[in-house]
């Protein structure tokens, strides 16, 4: 398409909203509400995560070393301990040490006897992980690291924190993905009304020999109107709305704190300009095609 | 040039508008189609522009047949003719002026080459001075030139009118018609159907007469026409008109 008939056909978009303005009104609406909903379920879930993610760097492993280990390997262990994707910090604990925390609960003369060389205790890392969904493979990998004898952790507790996090994932997921097809419903169907009273444009503009292309783009152009339109404005709503919900719900226990709008700013836009621009569009584009299709048979 | 072959046309009601249809019109004719309310004249001008396909038979149009068309081809072929309705199928929301200038930016021309084009048809049809009115507020007659004017705007080669006098006043509907014989003189095919006899009979055009779905007559093409077109042209050439 030549660029003055797209020039001509993105003025006609937007003279077409203007002049059916109520029920572009009205489809931002239902818009901005749709957009809402799953962006407060996307909040809803970023929290849980939030949540979970604090509950799991309580959640450590305990990494003993063989005791054959001279000081370089040990502190060679450490480094790669270090350099893994997924471990968030590595703290050590030398045998003496180990042996100063733990050796009060032994009785005097066997604490001598371990004393130096007799020392039975392992050098010790304490890992934390970054990602608790691939606890499994760091486990793996540190238990093949050469020099390490056994590695000790809480299987209960990161298991079920896997699981239930795997399960906020998927149910998020899927209450996003419905919203957003009811959304694309909804904006269909108030979407429909308008290209009813515009079928006969659409007949006439056919009759004259416009192609479907040339037929559909100012209903492009109104659905990427629409949509940034709902778009920016339910990002604006979501912002004050969520701020307001965190000044006022400060909570004592800092597991319990909600995540920062500052956190999740840039997907939130990016989520709310690109899903109202494609649910408009789609919308606007589903709701006309009918027309598009037909033949005859158009009544004024 | 426009044939039918054996064309039949059963809608999915069940209704038989058309029932072996055999005809060729010839580049350059003016033809009147004539016949009862329900005869299916419609029907056969939906054929020809191919907003509907025959049950069964073949309809070839300026070379294309119709049933090879792929839908992607319609826009094209749509192009080279101009339509009229009866109820003038303007656009309300758009001005006289982007009612005709609409059928040009369909095909992509610039805005010098539309607004030169649009302002001189406007002109020929007298409407010069209402080319920023909105159609609604505008008489039958002007209404109707107005969708004149639009079929005519790119110059197309053959024009489908369907009832085009039916909403407008005697004296109206006359010019109309004299403005589509004028437009034929010039070598443009004119398919116009109308109920209106008297019509038919204050011009020398052939005459196709349809009934319950059949071809009951046909005067054929008339022989003097091509004197009197003749005749014609150059009075159009004097005047410097130029369609
Ligand atoms: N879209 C349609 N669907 C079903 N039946 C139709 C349709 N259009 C026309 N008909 C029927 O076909 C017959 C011929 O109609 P039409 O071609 O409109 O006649 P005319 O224009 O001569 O009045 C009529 O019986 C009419 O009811
Ligand atoms: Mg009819």
């Amino acid at each position: 398409m030549k660029s003055h008939v797209v020039r001509y056909l993105i003025r006609e978009g937007c003279r077409n909203t203007w002049q059916n303005r109520l029920m572009a009104l009205a489809s931002v609406g239902v818009l901005i509400c749709c957009l809402l909903l799953t962006g407060f379920s996307y909040l809803v879930f970023v929290n849980i995560d939030h949540m979970f993610q604090n509950a799991y760097e309580q959640n450590v492993m305990a990494v003993y070393l063989h005791t054959d280990q001279t000081d370089e390997q040990v502190t060679a262990i450490g480094e790669s301990l270090q350099a893994m994707d997924n471990v968030a910090s590595v703290t050590f604990l030398s045998k003496e040490d180990f042996l100063a925390q733990y050796g009060e609960a032994l009785a005097d003369n066997t604490m001598e006897s371990f004393q130096g060389e007799e020392n039975p205790l392992p050098d010790t890392y304490i890992v934390a992980l970054k990602d608790l969904a691939l606890f499994q493979n760091t486990l793996n990998a540190i238990e093949n690291m050469s020099g390490v004898e056994e590695v000790s952790y809480d299987a209960n507790t990161a298991q079920t924190l896997t699981r239930v996090r795997r399960m906020v994932l998927g149910v998020g997921g899927a209450i996003i993905v419905v919203l957003l097809a009811v959304s694309l419903f909804i904006i269909v169907n108030t979407i429909k009304l308008t290209v009813y009273s515009r079928r006969l444009e659409i007949y006439i503009m056919k009759s004259v020999g416009a192609t479907d292309g040339f037929v559909r783009f100012p209903f492009v152009v109104e659905g990427v109107l629409l949509g940034f339109t709902a778009g920016g404005l339910g990002y604006g709503l979501i912002f004050a709305l969520y701020y307001s919900l965190q000044q006022n719900f400060v909570f004592e226990n800092p597991l319990l704190s909600l995540v920062p709008f500052s956190a999740e700013w840039l997907p939130l836009l990016v989520g709310f300009l690109l899903g109202g621009v494609l649910v408009g569009v789609c919308g606007s584009v589903i709701s006309m095609s009918k027309y598009l299709k037909q033949e005859g048979g158009i009544r004024p | 040039m426009i044939e039918f072959q054996n064309v039949y046309k059963i809608y999915e009601s069940g209704s038989h508008a058309l029932r072996d249809v055999n005809l060729h019109i010839d580049d350059g004719e003016f033809a009147f189609i004539v016949g009862a309310s329900g005869a299916g004249k419609s029907t056969f001008l939906k054929l020809i522009m191919r907003e509907e396909l025959p049950t069964s038979g073949e309809v070839t149009v300026n070379n294309f047949r119709l049933s090879r068309l792929k839908r992607k081809q319609v826009p094209y072929f749509r192009r080279t003719m101009g339509i009229v309705f009866q109820d003038f199928r303007l656009i309300d929301t758009m001005t006289v002026y982007e009612n005709v200038a609409f059928s040009m930016r369909v095909v992509g021309k610039t805005k010098r080459e539309i607004n030169r084009r649009v302002h001189h048809v406007l002109q020929l049809l007298d409407l010069q001075g209402k080319s920023n009115r909105y159609p609604p507020s505008l008489s039958g007659g002007e209404q109707q030139r107005v969708g004149l004017a639009r079929a005519l705007v790119n110059n197309p080669s053959l024009i489908i009118a369907d009832e085009p006098t039916g909403n407008v006043d005697p004296q109206m509907s006359h010019d109309i018609v004299d403005m589509l014989s004028r437009i034929n003189e010039k070598g443009t095919t004119v398919l116009m159907v109308t109920h209106q006899h008297e019509l038919v009979h204050q011009f020398h055009h052939r005459v196709i007469t349809l009934e319950g779905g059949r071809i009951v007559s046909d005067t054929g093409r008339p022989l003097h026409t091509e004197q009197v077109s003749l005749d014609a042209t150059a009075d159009v050439t004097a005047g410097g008109v130029r369609v």
